[in-house]
């Protein structure tokens, strides 16, 4: 009998600890947000392969291996999607087994895996950043391909024209390139500290019109490769390209500087809106406009400045594409870097490490989508589609709240993930 | 209708904010619910507006015991309220906001206007209302807006109405007329729960009062038991001192001089008319007049906030008009602005933060390596002992803090730094008794300490008290400076627009 008595009470202690459990927080909330991205893939991923289909049409003949096929299709495809994004583990028992350089670099997988999440995730980490300060200051920076183009555009030119050391030639591109970024952006903040213009609509506008630039910009003689008509610019030359961090353990794993850079940058805009005293006036703004006014900050100057700065860091984060990725200029050079950031910025509620991780999560799901296309017949898109229903669940955490039933999920009824999106 | 509550409890965390809560209300009663801000008086109208659910406890109407949801029950049961923020839609006429709501007057989906108009006007006839249903909401003064609110619980046959701070935002003036507007709902039968923490208004209305401390009923008395003092004290549950304790001005050199200003304000109108004035250390000059006589205007013009038209602003000699707000401040002006929410505090940010939102440039708290974020928290400690900020740390958000505490953090921040001249636009708008009184001795400290303090403040009570010279501004002139001793006639007059007999001899 006590037996019994103590088993229950131990359920109920099990039981009270998952309730303990559904207390409303965002931690929760971004993995049942995960949870639903993958449910809803799943279910993508039964309408989109044909076998499953075809066996769901007679679901009522054989369910047994109707439900197994459909349970290892989705579950093959996401481990793959994880082998792709986070570790291989059957890379990872070889390399215990046989510890070896060459072992180790089939680990970090220069096409996707770990180093490949990384390498995808550096820029985005930095124009993900670079976003959080304007949103922190209640601007919304819809025009961050424009300015990560901006940024790599000047940063190409010093890199093809000035004849340095890597040492100096560098930081002459990073800040070639926030200059870049930067004047596309203060363009932006003039017009809304001096005539009221919307910056979602001028930072959106200069950014198409950067795009529409950037293939004539590639075509000038001064820029375009020699001898070829594919759109494509001259090379950073060797001095000015990031150095591969780990060139030592395979020579075509591409983790550059430019991922230390951007764990620097983590670091300088945590300093920037905790300790410094404009990150706090730019909080001060973006908080209330009007309170700020009263205590006498200039708010026209902090419109200028915050956009400025926040198109610096998405200068920043074209010159780490070019010089740490690319290595030269395309058409479609930056991707939609500009536009993921927002999502980025978005998930990681505008806090640098919340940035950072959210960076990383894109990055996995990048390599991950890549890695899950070469192993089954699945589209990569299927890990897009994750990572936009995990933005989605975030934009609207009040959505998993209710659909979870969490507890004390009250606050998140009014308040949006983005802080200080209207 | 006779409604009764029985034993409400309501608790948010650790928090009781009601605590065992009865109380009766007749048909055709004034029950005025009088405490403290953060005493619990608008938790409990909102458990029985069906806002919030109750812990336990027990909703009667005429003996019978009733559930409510949502205010969706609590109207079908007969209760209206009137929110302290109104909540009509700004851009829609009076007869568009009433009808929100209740607009099945036809079948879906059209509207029947005339209808909905007879019967508005039939109800306004009734009750002696004069309100034009084609008014344009944003266009009514806060006066009208307010009889739409009450016109449209009533249009949903409300017999019990709920007013919830309904004075806080009204001219004396207006506040008269609800008074009248009030007796005659009682004379019809409209039970009435008045929510306020101003004893004036306690007294002349209600026919019960009860007092809320802390989440619990300390007690029910009427208008013959009591007297003002009385109540503060059961409502604070201390005795207070309503008379401002000041020994006479000593005043000195003029510090603040204004002369012939004008400022427009946001239409573009001629808001402030040539005011002229002296400050000297050591006094207090009150600024008196009815909301909306260009005191707004002024204030922002003499901070810097709002561009000055022409004429001049001179702090100890230096030309302040025109000049940058942080140039103002660094002068030595501290400002504690009318609307707290908006413009002195910011609601998302720590108590520790929003004590040094304008001294970001201070050396004291921020070098070129960033804030001193120790020296910034020593501060909002010595600070919060100093001013009595109740609060569970220097680290809670200002928004969670109740009305009064706010204010003191607004009155902290600007008292700490040194100031020059004081200027304060309505300390204490909706503040209870305890909160006002502390106010008071600290406007009065700084007087003696040898600032030059303006108070601008509509409440008449406020003006005499404080000011050591009382300036009375109608349609952005200054009527005439008059010492507080003046008879409150006397400043009617003066405030309605009338010439005093000792005019200085400018014609307006």
């Amino acid at each position: 009998m006590s037996e019994v008595s103590t088993k229950k009470s131990a359920s109920q202690q099990v039981l009270a600890f998952l309730l303990r459990m559904r207390q409303a927080n965002m931690a929760l909330i971004l993995l049942l947000s995960l949870f639903v991205a993958l449910v809803f893939a799943g279910f993508l991923i039964i309408l989109t392969t044909p076998e499953l289909l075809t066996s769901w049409e007679s679901f009522f003949s054989h369910m047994g291996a109707t439900i197994a096929l459909t349970w290892n299709t989705i579950t093959y495809a996401y481990v793959q999607l994880f082998e792709g994004a986070v570790v291989n583990f059957h890379d990872l028992r070889v390399l215990i087994d046989n510890p070896s350089m060459a072992n180790l670099a089939t680990v970090l997988n220069p096409l996707f895996g770990p180093s490949g999440t990384v390498t995808y995730a550096t820029p985005l980490i930095v124009a993900g950043l670079g976003l959080a300060i304007g949103f922190q200051s209640g601007l919304f920076d819809i025009g961050g391909q424009g300015q990560v183009i901006g940024g790599g555009a000047l940063c190409l030119i010093v890199a093809i024209s000035v004849h340095l050391p890597a040492i100096l030639l560098v930081p002459l591109e990073i800040i070639a390139a926030m200059a870049g970024g930067a004047l596309l952006a203060a363009f932006a903040g003039v017009l809304k500290a001096y005539t009221g213009a919307h910056e979602v609509i001028t930072t959106m506008m200069t950014s198409r019109i950067i795009g529409f630039l950037l293939p004539w910009f590639l075509t000038l003689t001064f820029i375009a490769r020699p001898g070829f008509a594919d759109g494509a610019s001259k090379a950073i030359p060797p001095a000015g390209q990031l150095p591969f961090l780990l060139s030592g353990i395979g020579s075509n794993l591409q983790l550059s500087l430019g991922f230390v850079f951007a764990v620097a940058s983590v670091f300088a805009v945590q300093w920037f809106f905790n300790r410094s005293k404009l990150g706090f006036q730019l909080k001060m703004v973006g908080q209330s406009p009007e309170a700020a006014r009263t205590a006498g900050i200039n708010s026209k100057r902090a419109i200028v400045v915050s956009l400025s700065l926040a198109g610096a860091m998405l200068g920043f984060a074209g010159m780490i594409e070019l010089t740490g990725i690319d290595h030269f200029m395309s058409p479609n050079f930056g991707g939609s870097y500009g536009i993921d950031a927002i999502a980025v910025a978005l998930i990681g509620r505008n806090k640098p490490w919340g940035v950072f991780a959210a960076a990383l999560f894109f990055g996995a799901m990048q390599s991950g989508g890549l890695a899950m296309q070469s192993a089954t017949q699945l589209q990569p898109s299927l890990a897009l589609v994750i990572q936009a229903v995990v933005a989605f669940c975030v934009a609207t955490p009040f959505l998993v709240v209710d659909i979870f039933k969490l507890k004390n999920g009250e606050r998140y009824a009014t308040s949006t993930a983005a802080g200080g999106w209207a | 209708m006779k409604l009764e509550l029985r034993g409400i409890t309501k608790s948010f965390g650790s928090l009781v904010a009601n605590k065992d809560i009865s109380l009766v209300v007749e048909p055709g009663q004034i029950h005025c619910l009088l405490g403290e801000n953060g005493a619990g008086k608008s938790t409990l109208m909102n458990v029985l507006y069906g806002l919030l659910t109750p812990d336990s406890g027990q909703i009667l109407i005429d003996d019978k015991p009733i559930t409510i949801r949502d205010p969706k029950d609590a109207v079908a049961h007969g209760i209206g309220m009137v929110h302290q923020h109104f909540m009509l839609i700004p851009v829609f006429n009076v007869l568009e906001n009433i009808i929100l709501g209740s607009e099945d007057v036809r079948p879906w989906p059209f509207i029947d206007r005339e209808a909905a108009r007879t019967r508005i006007e039939q109800i306004a006839n009734e009750y002696n209302f004069q309100i034009d249903p084609d008014a344009i909401i944003e266009n009514l003064p806060i006066g009208t807006q307010q009889r739409v609110e009450i016109l449209k619980a009533l249009s949903h046959n409300a017999k019990i109405l709920i007013l919830d701070e309904p004075t806080a935002v009204l001219t004396p003036q207006e506040t008269d007329a609800l008074i009248e507007i009030l007796k005659t709902l009682k004379e019809q039968g409209t039970s009435i729960i008045f929510i306020t923490h101003k004893l004036r208004e306690v007294l002349a209305i209600a026919d019960v009062i009860t007092v809320i401390r802390l989440g619990e009923v300390v007690g029910s008395t009427t208008p013959d038991e009591v007297n003002e003092e009385e109540l503060a004290s059961m409502m604070v549950g201390r005795e207070v001192d309503l008379v401002v304790d000041k020994t006479p001005a000593t005043p000195g050199d003029v510090v603040l001089s204004v002369s012939d200003l004008y400022v427009e304000d946001d239409r573009g109108l001629t808001a402030v008319k040539g005011v002229s004035f002296d400050v000297r250390r050591g006094e207090i000059l009150a600024i008196a007049g009815v909301q909306g006589n260009g005191q707004t205007e002024l204030v922002e013009a003499l901070t810097g906030m709002r561009p000055v038209v022409s004429g001049k602003v001179s702090l100890n000699g230096d030309n302040l008009a025109g000049r940058s707000v942080r140039h103002i401040l660094d002068a030595g002006v501290a400002h504690v602005p009318e609307d707290r929410q908006v413009h002195g505090l910011i609601p998302g940010m720590s108590i520790a933060d929003n004590l040094v939102l304008d001294q970001i440039h201070s050396p004291k708290f921020g070098g070129i390596f960033g804030r001193k974020i120790k020296a910034i928290r020593e501060n909002a400690e010595v600070r919060r002992k100093e001013f009595d900020i109740r609060s569970p740390g220097i680290d809670t958000a200002v928004g969670e803090l109740s009305g009064g505490n706010q204010q003191k953090v607004v009155m902290a921040r600007e008292l700490s730094r040194e100031l020059k001249v004081l200027i304060c636009a309505q300390p204490t708008r909706g503040l209870d008794v305890g909160s006002i009184e502390f106010m008071h001795k600290q406007i009065v400290a700084n007087r003696d300490a040898g600032a030059a303090v303006i108070i601008v403040s509509s409440e008449l009570d406020e003006v005499i008290a404080l000011g050591d010279r009382v300036a009375v501004l109608y349609d952005g002139r200054v009527q005439d400076i008059v010492p507080p001793t003046t008879s409150r006639e006397e400043f009617g007059l003066l405030m309605a627009g009338a010439r005093s007999t000792e005019a200085t001899g400018v014609t307006p």
